[in-house]
């Protein structure tokens, strides 16, 4: 219990750092926070201009308020105004989020099932031929870098077999209706989701893998074996029981590799989502959005290590009976 | 025993050739980098993978983007290193600093790297010492994590006891009786760190972030996809700098192999 506790704290703390980063970084570089702030040089600005901005930006106001200002902003949820795109970060970000999860979500759970089962059987296994050969296998995808997968996949399925499209999520002469358009997202899908579970798989994999085979060496499970039991069952009701915490928190964690793993993906294959927006942002110099989806990344990784370890601790048997977990 | 050297070897011969390609690049390509032919010329003959948009050859430009991402990858992981042995040490003492330390440690653990590391790089600007510099301070975490469990390990050795009693400074015991115990540590976590340090180097660079002038592997991917290699069908502009970071990484695992095994058949005997 205490080190969950101590799990989620942490989680808060990092949150808290890119909030505070967040605040000061453009306050205390060298050079006029305007720009910083606005994104458009001091040089284009007229000083009316200048003096509209600092009026708007709070900036004329002590250091205190300005926090402030900052945190409402956070909390009411508009995360400041990308004056570039003349418009509330948390619309901008909000019209992209969907995209983004919609390649994450069955990115984390693909690759996590893969991992599981996978690692699993390797684990058990280990030092058998399979397990031999399905390691290196993994070892040589872990050292391939995700644009290398996703170039490859592309031309292999995009260009040499016209089999999948290659960018964006929807095509532009869908037939209307509910069906098509979900067959038509679908068929858009498989190429980005398949590229971030392949680049994602092999570090679940070994991680499962090493967790397993060294569960493997206790008692039960050769007990277990000794009564006789299938290796399914000891796999799938013996040990996995024993593992289900670091697999639950490797799963928190998938979700923050997954989200990183995104911004090159959703740039290689054109898609509308919160990555290929920061990268918008960056070549256009939009540090608010930056900063927004900066945050907004950070948020959902937050969240997601402290629902795991919920998860831990609600699981936990020994919670469960009264216990506090010593 | 033959067998167990031969991802040593493989490693070893590998990063050779990558080592050899960074110190003389003139021995694998009579052309300079800079140097024009005809745009978008079909792999074979006197260009074993073509030329690009600008008519640069591609191998040429693969050669000279060795040494680019082998500096940044070797600088930023020794930068690592050095930083997480620091930190890594601070950290293993008891008192306030040990403990903010480890609090330290554990923050940038689990820190959203990409996400912060593009942000920063967007406001810092992007060049190669500004790439090396925050890659190394978002990568160090993991190194004195380690460092820190095998510190509080030895200094409940004899030997550390030892010294105490005799009277030597804290100072002198880290330099002298505790850093040289580190070395299996340093070894395996540098040669990792070099892979991870490169991956995130050209993820960085893939995005936009390199140095355009003096292109490493990852700024050339990101080239060719911009002009539009794709439509060209010049494959290998794509995928031969993709294919060289993995053969990279993959020496550098088959060396670390060598020595997790290493350590490994010393505990057990």
């Amino acid at each position: 219990m205490k080190e969950y506790k101590k799990g989620i704290l942490l989680a808060l703390v990092c949150f808290l750092v890119v909030v505070v980063l967040n605040f000061f970084l453009p306050r205390l570089l060298p050079g006029n926070p305007i720009a910083y702030l606005t994104g458009f040089s001091e040089e284009d600005m007229t000083p009316t201009q200048v003096e509209f901005y600092r009026h708007a930006l709070h900036l004329d106001e002590p250091v205190l308020s300005q926090i402030g200002f900052y945190l409402r902003s956070l909390v009411d949820g508009t995360l400041g105004y990308s004056y570039k795109k003349e418009a509330p970060v948390s619309a901008l970000i909000g019209g992209r989020l969907g995209s983004t999860l919609q390649i994450t979500l069955p990115a984390v759970i693909f690759s996590t099932l893969i991992g599981l089962v996978w690692g699993l059987h390797s684990g058990y296994k280990k030092g058998s031929a399979v397990d031999r050969v399905s390691t290196a296998f993994q070892i040589v995808i872990n050292t391939m870098p995700s644009f290398l997968l996703a170039l490859i996949l592309m031309i292999l399925f995009c260009f040499r077999n016209r089999w999948f499209p290659y960018t964006g999520l929807s095509s532009s002469e869908v037939a209307p209706g509910f069906m098509p358009f979900l067959l038509d997202r679908l068929h858009h899908l498989v190429l980005p989701v398949l590229t971030l579970t392949i680049g994602a798989a092999p570090s679940r994999y070994l991680l499962m893998r090493n967790t397993v085979s060294q569960v493997c060496e206790e008692k039960y499970v050769l007990y277990a074996r000794e009564r006789g039991l299938s290796d399914r069952r000891i796999k799938y009701s013996y040990i996995l029981k024993n593992i289900a915490q670091p697999f639950i928190t490797m799963v928190g964690m998938s979700v923050s590799l997954c989200i990183g793993g995104s911004v090159v993906i959703e740039n290689i294959f054109s898609v509308d989502g919160m990555g290929s927006l920061l990268t918008e942002a960056v070549y256009s110099l939009d540090y608010p959005l930056m900063q927004g989806i900066l945050f907004m990344s950070t948020l959902i990784m937050t969240l997601s290590i402290i629902v795991s370890d919920l998860i831990c601790v609600l699981i936990d048997p020994k919670v469960r009976a009264g216990g506090d977990g010593k | 025993m033959k067998k167990h050297r031969l991802p040593l070897i493989l490693g070893l011969a590998l990063l050779a050739v990558f080592l050899l390609a960074a110190a003389f690049p003139s021995l694998f390509t009579p052309y300079g980098t800079k140097e024009m032919f005809r745009p978008w010329l079909k792999p074979g003959g006197a260009h074993p993978l073509g030329t690009n948009s600008l008519g640069y050859d591609i191998f040429a430009e693969l050669i000279g983007g060795t040494r680019q991402t082998l500096q940044i990858g070797l600088i930023s992981s020794l930068l690592t290193m050095a930083l997480g042995t620091v930190i890594g040490v601070a950290a293993a003492g008891s008192g306030i600093i040990g403990k903010l330390m480890n609090s330290m440690i554990n923050v940038f653990v689990s820190l959203p790297r990409l996400a912060t590391l593009i942000g920063l790089a967007t406001f810092l600007g992007s060049s190669d010492t500004v790439l090396i510099m925050l890659i190394a301070i978002f990568s160090w975490a993991g190194t004195a994590r380690n460092i820190r469990a095998k510190v509080i390990h030895l200094n409940l050795q004899p030997f550390v006891e030892n010294c105490r009693i005799q009277g030597y400074s804290r100072g002198h015991i880290v330099v002298h009786h505790l850093i040289p115990n580190l070395y299996d540590v340093l070894i395996s976590r540098f040669l990792l760190g070099v892979n991870s340090c490169i991956m995130m180097e050209s993820t960085l660079s893939f995005l936009g972030f390199g140095d355009l002038y003096h292109p490493t592997w990852g700024t050339m991917i990101s080239l060719a996809y911009k002009r539009g290699a794709f439509l060209r069908q010049a494959y290998a502009y794509l995928l031969s700098p993709g294919v060289c970071i993995m053969l990279l990484s993959l020496s550098f695992y088959l060396i670390s192999l060598h020595f997790e095994k290493k350590q490994t058949e010393i505990r057990h005997s």
